[in-house]
């Protein structure tokens, strides 16, 4: 059974999370109606979360057969290298920002900075070139979506109603 | 017949439906051939955006973006050696060796004609069984139905990923957060913890987005700094000949993915691969061997993959179960539309059905046009760089996910299901079980009581309802075959009957 490929990093707990997320969600369906009844409506609930935790016990089964993975340093950096590196890390909290501001500064301005803001982390080009793109892109949405399709974008409450 | 004709040429005659319909399948192929796109992901986000529009105009565009972004993956597939889409993946194994070779512009012309080829074919089984099944549906039982969603969403899980626990497990989470919220029948909270905010549930279309859009955006940032490779092409419309001697090869792959489209849960991702290793077998001497550039091995997968569209509207308009992923983010659609996709559609709203052949077909028409034409634009937009695309994929999803209700709250279910999507496709789950678990599991849930309550409680007479009743058996065995499959003691049978036959 040599072929069978190395774990990933972080894959052992992930599997263990799956089965400890489908047994809290099991307690939860049972909190619904219990074993009151045939009919009720927890039993469904109840039937699915004790398929997550069945089939997590599977995956945690099947995770823990393969091979250890490969590499050095602790597992917990392994993962952060392979699965969460920086770039990841500042788009994720970029995005955070971005819907944090959404409702506050209004989709024009906040998609314009969050905009900027990737562009010019991710591309790496000079600063102009970046704004410029941004400037496009974010006309291109507006007319496409807020022009022609109509939908209505966030408005900022602390930037007025300009946009 | 002649009403079917009236709605079917709606499309065709009114303008604006026409230019929703072209404009939706040229920006399929270039979504479905942007590596790092994909058409669930575009209808999703799609969905949002004309959600106040009249069901046609929505269903228009919708049509056009499935079955160009079906066609689209295959165009990168050759030029790149990057399906753009999973359907794609056969493709490149035949269509990049050929690009190698120079004759890329052929590759895609062959693939246009043999795309729209297995689409005509897709979309004729849709205009004719769907309504002998849709008849045929009005006799089916809620156990019936808890049967087809359960076999859904393991046909799906079985197909695709790494393994058969991971699609249980992620069609079963998609169960639970279709569960959230007020139960339809008893109004009891379900996994509300109190709160207000939970009790009208999750809203599907944010965990579509999220898992298609979001998740997606962070695994392509892994392949920030793959190059953009420059193709020369100059011949494109295909030679007579080829398409003639592929004909009944494109014809035998249509049929598999119009089934296969057909089936619940299941698409044209894996139909082109079937149809690939049909290919592989039935083809006795290739003049060129297969995986250096053989055309039966490009012809095959490419037909059946637009076949499987017209197939996977199948189940999705005669019994509300979705075909495939993208059918499934179109039954949202048709909800938020205040349609009931089920075996009353085709009854109560024959034009709707006639509409979605007319428009699949105008979609298909233009395929062909826009697959011929315009190659030179194409191969400068499928260079644009990763770093550009994704963050406008974030954009595009907020924006999507907020203009759905206005409420800010959905955006961060987004961002969560976007976060979670990742992990999950990196350890080799897929998120389709996921979204089938979503629009499936309250069906599941109601039917499974009304069948409940039908056999008044009694679990021996709820079983023997299973197995007593014609359609019910068929489907328990079904069922019970595809569950048997997936356990050692299948395999142990299977080896068994081989040694003996050897």
């Amino acid at each position: 059974m040599s072929s069978k490929p190395a774990r990933r990093p972080g894959e052992t707990a992930f599997a263990v999370l799956c089965v400890v997320f489908g047994l809290v969600a099991f307690w939860h369906a049972y909190g619904i109606s219990g074993f009151t009844g045939l009919s009720t409506p927890g039993v469904f609930p109840m039937l699915a979360t004790g398929a997550m935790v069945v089939s997590g016990l599977f995956i945690l089964a099947g995770t823990l057969r393969r091979p250890a993975e490969p590499g050095d340093g602790n597992a917990a950096g392994r993962f952060v290298r392979a699965f969460l590196p920086l770039r990841h890390c500042v788009l994720l909290v970029l995005m955070l920002a971005y819907l944090a501001a959404l409702p506050l500064l209004g989709f024009v301005v906040a998609s314009a900075l969050f905009l900027f803001a990737a562009f010019q982390y991710l591309w790496r080009r000079n600063v102009l070139v970046t704004l410029v793109l941004s400037a496009v892109a974010l006309a291109a949405i507006y007319v496409v979506f807020r022009i022609v399709f109509q939908v209505v974008l966030p408005q900022g409450s602390l930037v007025g109603r300009l946009f | 017949m002649v009403e079917a004709l009236g709605h079917f040429a709606i499309v065709w005659l009114d303008p604006w439906l026409l230019f929703l319909t072209a404009a939706g399948t040229l920006a399929g192929i270039y979504v479905g051939a942007i590596p790092g796109l994909s058409v669930t992901m575009a209808t999703s986000i799609l969905i949002s955006f004309t959600f106040k529009w009249p069901v046609n105009d929505a269903l228009a565009l919708i049509a056009g973006v499935f079955m160009g972004g079906v066609y689209g993956g295959s165009r990168t597939a050759i030029l790149l050696n990057i399906p753009g889409a999973p359907s794609a993946i056969a493709t490149a194994i035949e269509g990049y060796p050929l690009a190698r070779r120079g004759e890329a512009g052929e590759a895609i012309g062959l693939t246009t004609v043999m795309s729209v080829i297995g689409g005509f074919v897709g979309i004729l089984a849709l205009a004719m069984f769907a309504p002998v099944i849709s008849d045929f549906a009005i006799m089916f039982q809620s156990r019936d139905y808890l049967l087809l969603g359960l076999i859904g969403i393991l046909l799906v899980g079985t197909l695709s990923g790494e393994s058969f626990a991971k699609g249980v497990f992620a069609g079963a989470l998609g169960v639970l957060i279709g569960m959230v919220g007020l139960d339809p029948m008893t109004a009891e909270g379900r996994f509300t913890f109190d709160t207000i905010t939970l009790m009208g549930g999750i809203p599907y279309v944010a965990a579509m987005i999220g898992f298609f859009g979001v998740s997606e955006a962070l695994v392509q940032l892994h392949n920030l700094d793959l190059p953009a490779v420059r193709q020369k092409i100059d011949r494109i419309i295909p030679r007579m000949a080829d398409v003639k001697k592929h004909f009944w090869l494109a014809m035998r792959a249509s049929g598999i993915g119009t089934v296969i489209g057909a089936l619940p849960g299941t698409g044209g991702d894996i139909a082109a691969l079937l149809a690939y290793d049909h290919a592989k077998r039935s083809t006795k001497d290739p003049e060129v061997p297969f995986g250096e550039g053989a055309k039966e091995g490009l012809v095959a997968p490419e037909a059946a993959n637009n076949a499987a569209v017209g197939g996977a509207f199948i189940p999705m308009l005669t019994l509300g179960i979705p075909g495939d992923a993208v059918t499934a983010v179109i039954i949202g659609a048709l909800f938020i539309h205040g349609l009931k996709p089920g075996p009353l559609l085709l009854t109560e709203t024959p034009h709707l059905f006639w509409f979605v052949v007319g428009s699949l077909t105008l979609a298909n028409v233009c395929l062909l046009i826009f697959g011929l034409t315009g190659i030179k634009v194409f191969t400068k937009i499928v260079e644009c760089p990763r770093a550009i695309l994704i963050p406008l994929i974030i954009v595009l999803s907020a924006v999507g996910t907020y203009a759905i209700q206005n409420n800010p709250v959905d955006i961060y279910w987004m961002l969560l299901f976007g976060v979670i999507g990742y992990f999950m496709k990196t350890y080799g789950f897929q998120v389709g079980p996921v979204i089938l678990g979503v629009i499936l599991g309250p069906m599941m849930d109601s039917n499974y009581r009304r069948a409940m309550m039908g056999a008044r409680g009694d679990v021996g007479t709820f079983l023997w309802n299973f197995v007593s009743h014609p359609i019910s058996l068929a489907l328990t065995l079904g069922f019970l075959a595809m569950l048997l499959s997936q356990t050692p003691l299948w395999r142990l049978a299977l080896k068994k009957v081989r040694r003996r036959g050897a």
